[in-house]
């Protein structure tokens, strides 16, 4: 899709006179700031820009969802999202029906937002009211479209028979008609005529083909007796509505109407409203007599306004695929082809059915694309998309063009602190990028605190992205570690199921243990159960911890296994050998007998292995001399024992 | 459409290179000024300058972040012909600002050099700290911090010599048992009949060498920055090339034709996308998280952006220009430049608590009229 190219202007001289570099900072930003091109074998000096004052740019887009009053928009449609992903997935049989609902779902939720917009413009008396004024302008032309839309590519509408849709579209766009109507019969019914309003909102209601409402405001008028309103009341009364459900075939119907035509026309023709010149003129309306419709066309605001008006006397049966064809020729009617806005071009291009060019202008709306991802989404399950893939012309696919827009809206999302969970939802419904997008982004979400941290492991859980869980740990155990908190640095590193990491991370309990004699965090080494089986260093971690806790609990004989255990594993770490084997000393001089000759055997070997450590050097004679008086004990016991 | 929020960097002179971290919540400047500077958004978005220290000797060229999960990590690179990595030190007791007092040591410097560096990346995080640089003279280097947490030691594990002057180089952030570690580097050679100036490596592991697997001959112009996108599962790989126009090449292995020795692949290169909207050189390309949008940056003084559509199309999207004519008419400036030593206003004061943002004007509204 094709998004025009402005140029955006950074207010800063050195900026211009420099030129200027921009990098992208996450998420959703770029920085730009005053640089040039420097070349490498140029020599280093002073730039002619220096000494200056260079400021950097962070440039952002303006999203007005962001705003507060805006939330309930973007949370309320993420709902009506999911209801219709959920729909599509369970293979409803009738989901034509209920994507109309879904629609209208959508429809309420920009009406409620509409309503809140215009409460708070009118309380407001800041600045901000401008602003305010600005939404309730892009989302009334949201509005606008999307009824527009859902009536032509969405409802399923027997027979084509449009009419009664567009009349309605209308009645809701343009209430003023029925409003003065409601006010004028509320009020004094006497010489109600006199009104000022009366005769527009006569004719009004009149082409918006409410032709009870003009009865009932015809009989109220004083000379409501009198034969011209007499007359007009009974041919509006005859005047024949076509429904496809009255049994009526369309030929039928066009018999019905031309004889309407033929009759109407030739009261006209006796003159027998010429007293009356607004009757004579409804009249005239009615047969759709050209000059009488150039009186009335300068009273409608808009062409399609006119367009309804216009073919409820002159093409009652048009179906949907001639709307284009008559909208034109209102356009032309009305001479506004020049003075187009944005809003006309998109309801001409809806007409005409072409969603392509539609979904093209809709992207210009400046809602930062909420409207078009929600109805490009809700058109491609009606089906409507599908028209593109057919097209061997344009490369566009239908699915490639919802995803691409849920990609950017879900994107545009994931950037705000709070909604981008529900930013995720709108990825997690991107079929081919979207698991990839958020593999990229939701890293990158700052963790501000420990509950959003666990919020962004979860959401990884639950896309089974264990890379991101891993990742994510391993920074707070990094982070933790940095502020020298080195319990839950290793809570974290074992979370983060990486073993070299967490080696690294038990290792420095260990040299904290031999700089400084104590063994920090105690009730974590205590918990760790099967979850030190990552790492050896944290297996061998957790084995010491546990045999200073029997040792301290005096059952010195659990204590000796666990040590002589540690002895043989082979995971003892160079710098903690000294240390592990210091700790035999008071074992082995402990008044009963601990050790058996075998664990006796055991020492002594590891000891002749290490003997070169040089930290072991004096502690080795006194390790050797408790080894031997112990092994003497040892063997003298356990000969006893034979016996 | 877009908003702008200023932060004056304090720097003596043009600003080199601007590096987010991985959260975007803190910023590295670097300039000819010698210095390196390290600001931090507060939690209502204001920018802070937090560190500031001469880094270098000559120009400093680049800064870039390490992963978060080797902590707070900076590397330089400078015309001093060293390049440096930088550890920031938290200190015990919380100190004024709102992480407590900190600052940065030099954990290393790189020495090898024998000219300017002129580029300087961390490898990919899964590959443990590694750090590419690239010279003036031609010679890739990579080192790597064994110990991560011992940043004070790096080990040159190879030097890679490219006969060519390098200016940039680029790690190929998609990694997987199909993508083997890959390096992109160009040349500011400018002489075309030097031949292409864009270099493919990678790492084979089966004989734990760095291979040139592509001279890419289609530019022989100078080559002033080189990026790779962020991977969305493609096949393919895609570089963002500054030359003397903007290009986006495709780089797809060739499936059955790996190297029996080194067991990679051939790349077929395509040109994806060319561009010269700048009208001019080109000299600074870099992608968005998601490699959906392109900025670059040019001798015509403007930053451009281009956006992929859904039928993968590049197209440009929208163009940043500075003009200081145009502060005076808005009547920003006042509100803008609150570190400069104007009266303020009380209002205006306590305004600024949070971070300001001004709208930016737009030059053409060139909806009909296509971009050329």
């Amino acid at each position: 899709m094709e998004v025009p190219c402005k140029t955006f202007v950074i207010p800063n001289e050195l900026c211009r006179r420099a030129g200027l570099a921009g990098v992208w900072a996450p998420l959703n930003e770029v920085a730009v700031f005053p640089s040039h091109l420097v070349k490498a074998h140029n020599p280093d000096a002073p730039s002619p820009y220096g000494p200056s004052n260079a400021s950097v740019y962070k440039v952002r887009q303006q999203v007005i969802l962001f705003e507060p009053i805006l939330r309930k928009l973007v949370n309320e449609a993420n709902g009506t999202f999911l209801s219709v992903q959920e729909l599509i997935s369970n293979n409803v049989l009738d989901s034509k029906v209920e994507l109309q609902k879904l629609s209208c779902q959508y429809r309420s939720i920009i009406r409620a937002c509409l309503e809140n917009l215009q409460d708070e413009a009118m309380r407001d008396k800041t600045n901000y009211k401008e602003e305010l004024q600005n939404y309730i302008t892009i989302f009334y032309s949201v509005e606008c479209v999307w009824h527009l839309c859902e009536i032509l590519f969405v409802e399923n509408i027997p027979g084509g028979v449009v009419l009664p849709h567009l009349l309605e579209w209308i009645r809701f766009h343009f209430p003023k008609y029925e409003r003065k109507a409601a006010t004028l019969l509320a009020g004094d019914l006497v010489g109600i005529e006199t009104h000022p309003d009366y005769w527009q909102t006569v004719i009004g209601s009149l082409m918006q083909g409410r032709i009870e409402v003009v009865r009932a405001l015809l009989r109220l008028h004083s000379a409501g007796d009198s034969k011209p309103f007499k007359l007009v009341d009974q041919a509006l009364k005859a005047m024949p509505t076509y429904n496809i459900y009255s049994g009526v075939s369309a030929t039928e119907f066009n018999l019905k109407w031309k004889h309407w035509l033929v009759d109407t026309q030739s009261k006209i023709d006796a003159k027998l409203f010429i007293s009356e010149k607004h009757l004579h003129l409804m009249m005239r309306l009615s047969v759709g007599e050209e000059t009488a419709w150039n009186e009335v066309q300068s009273h409608c605001e808009a062409w399609y306004e006119l367009l309804a008006a216009w073919l409820v006397f002159t093409e009652p049966t048009v179906k949907s695929f001639e709307l284009g064809q008559f909208a034109r020729r209102c356009i032309a009617r009305m001479n506004v082809g020049l003075r187009m806005r944005h809003l006309d071009y998109v309801l001409l291009a809806a007409m005409e059915a072409d969603i392509i060019q539609v979904i093209k202008e809709i992207q210009q709306m400046s809602e930062n694309g909420w409207f078009v991802s929600h109805l490009t989404d809700l058109l491609y399950h009606a089906g409507r998309l599908v028209v593109l893939d057919n097209n061997p012309e344009s490369h566009l696919v239908g699915s490639r063009l919802r995803e691409c827009f849920l990609l950017d809206y879900g994107t545009l999302l994931m950037g705000h602190t709070s909604l981008w969970q529900v930013g995720l939802s709108y990825l997690d419904h991107c079929p081919t990028e979207g698991l990839k997008t958020i593999e990229l982004l939701l890293p990158r979400l700052p963790l501000k605190s420990e509950a959003r941290t666990q919020k962004i492991i979860r959401e990884a859980h639950k896309r089974d992205l264990p890379q991101i869980i891993q990742s994510i740990c391993k920074i707070q155990a990094m982070n933790s570690l940095k502020r020298g908190h080195l319990g839950n640095a290793l809570t974290w590193g074992i979370k983060s199921q990486d073993g070299t990491f967490t080696s690294l991370l038990a290792d420095k309990f260990l040299r904290e243990y031999c700089k400084n004699g104590k063994l920090l965090n105690i009730d974590l080494l205590d918990s760790l159960g099967s979850s030190m089986l990552i790492s050896d260093r944290l297996i061998f971690l957790g084995k010491y911890f546990e045999f200073h806790k029997e040792y301290r609990s005096r059952n010195y004989k659990e204590s000796a296994n666990l040590l002589i255990s540690l002895l043989s594993s082979k995971l003892t770490p160079k710098y903690f050998w000294a240390t592990l084997l210091d700790d035999t000393i008071p074992l082995l001089e402990c008044n009963e007998l601990i050790m058996s000759s075998l664990d006796t055997f055991t020492l002594l070997h590891c000891l002749q292995e290490k003997s070169d450590l040089p930290e072991l050097q004096d502690k080795i004679e006194l390790i050797r001399l408790g080894a031997a008086r112990n092994l003497s004990r040892a063997l003298m016991y356990e000969a006893q024992l034979v016996k | 459409m877009f908003e702008a929020q200023e932060i004056n960097a304090e720097h003596k002179d043009l600003i080199h290179d601007v590096a987010y971290d991985f959260y975007g919540e803190r910023m590295a400047t670097c300039s000819s000024d010698q210095y390196v500077k390290v600001w931090d958004q507060t939690s209502d978005g204001k920018w802070n300058l937090t560190s500031s220290w001469k880094a270098h000797s000559g120009s400093v060229w680049k800064v870039t972040w390490a992963h978060p999960e080797f902590g707070q990590v900076l590397a330089t690179c400078s015309f001093d012909r060293t390049a440096a990595v930088w550890e920031e030190l938290v200190g015990e007791t919380p100190g004024p600002g709102e992480r407590g007092t900190r600052h940065w040591v030099r954990r290393t410097n790189l020495v090898d050099s024998r000219t300017s560096v002129t580029d300087v990346k961390f490898g990919p995080r899964t590959q443990g700290l590694q750090l590419a640089t690239c010279s003036a003279d031609g010679i890739i280097r990579i080192y790597e911090a064994p110990d991560v947490m011992n940043l004070s030691q790096w080990t040159l594990q190879h030097e890679i010599q490219c006969k060519l002057s390098c200016s940039c180089l680029s790690w190929n952030p998609s990694l997987s048992k199909n993508h083997p570690l890959m390096l992109a580097v160009g040349s500011d050679d400018n002489n075309p009949s030097n031949g292409g100036k864009i270099f493919i490596y990678e790492y084979s592991d089966n004989i734990r060498r760095w291979m040139k697997t592509e001279t890419i001959s289609s530019v022989t112009e100078a080559v002033h920055d080189i990026s790779f996108s962020p991977n969305l599962g493609r096949s393919f790989h895609l570089l963002a090339v500054a030359t003397k126009d903007l290009r986006i090449l495709s780089l797809s292995p060739i499936a059955d034709n790996a190297n029996v020795q080194s067991g990679l692949y051939k790349l077929d290169i395509q040109t994806a996308a060319q561009f010269d909207d700048h009208g001019c050189m080109v000299w600074r390309v870099c992608w968005n998280i998601t490699g959906t949008i392109l900025a670059s940056s040019g001798d015509d003084g403007c930053v451009r952006m281009f956006k992929m559509n859904c039928i993968n199309a590049w197209k440009p999207v929208a163009v940043l220009k500075g003009d200081g004519s145009h502060v005076a008419n808005e009547g920003h400036r006042s509100s803008v430049c609150s570190a400069a030593s104007l009266p303020t206003p009380p209002v205006a004061a306590v305004v600024s608590q949070t971070a300001r943002y001004i709208k930016l004007g737009t030059i053409s509204q060139s909806r009909e009229v296509p971009w050329h």
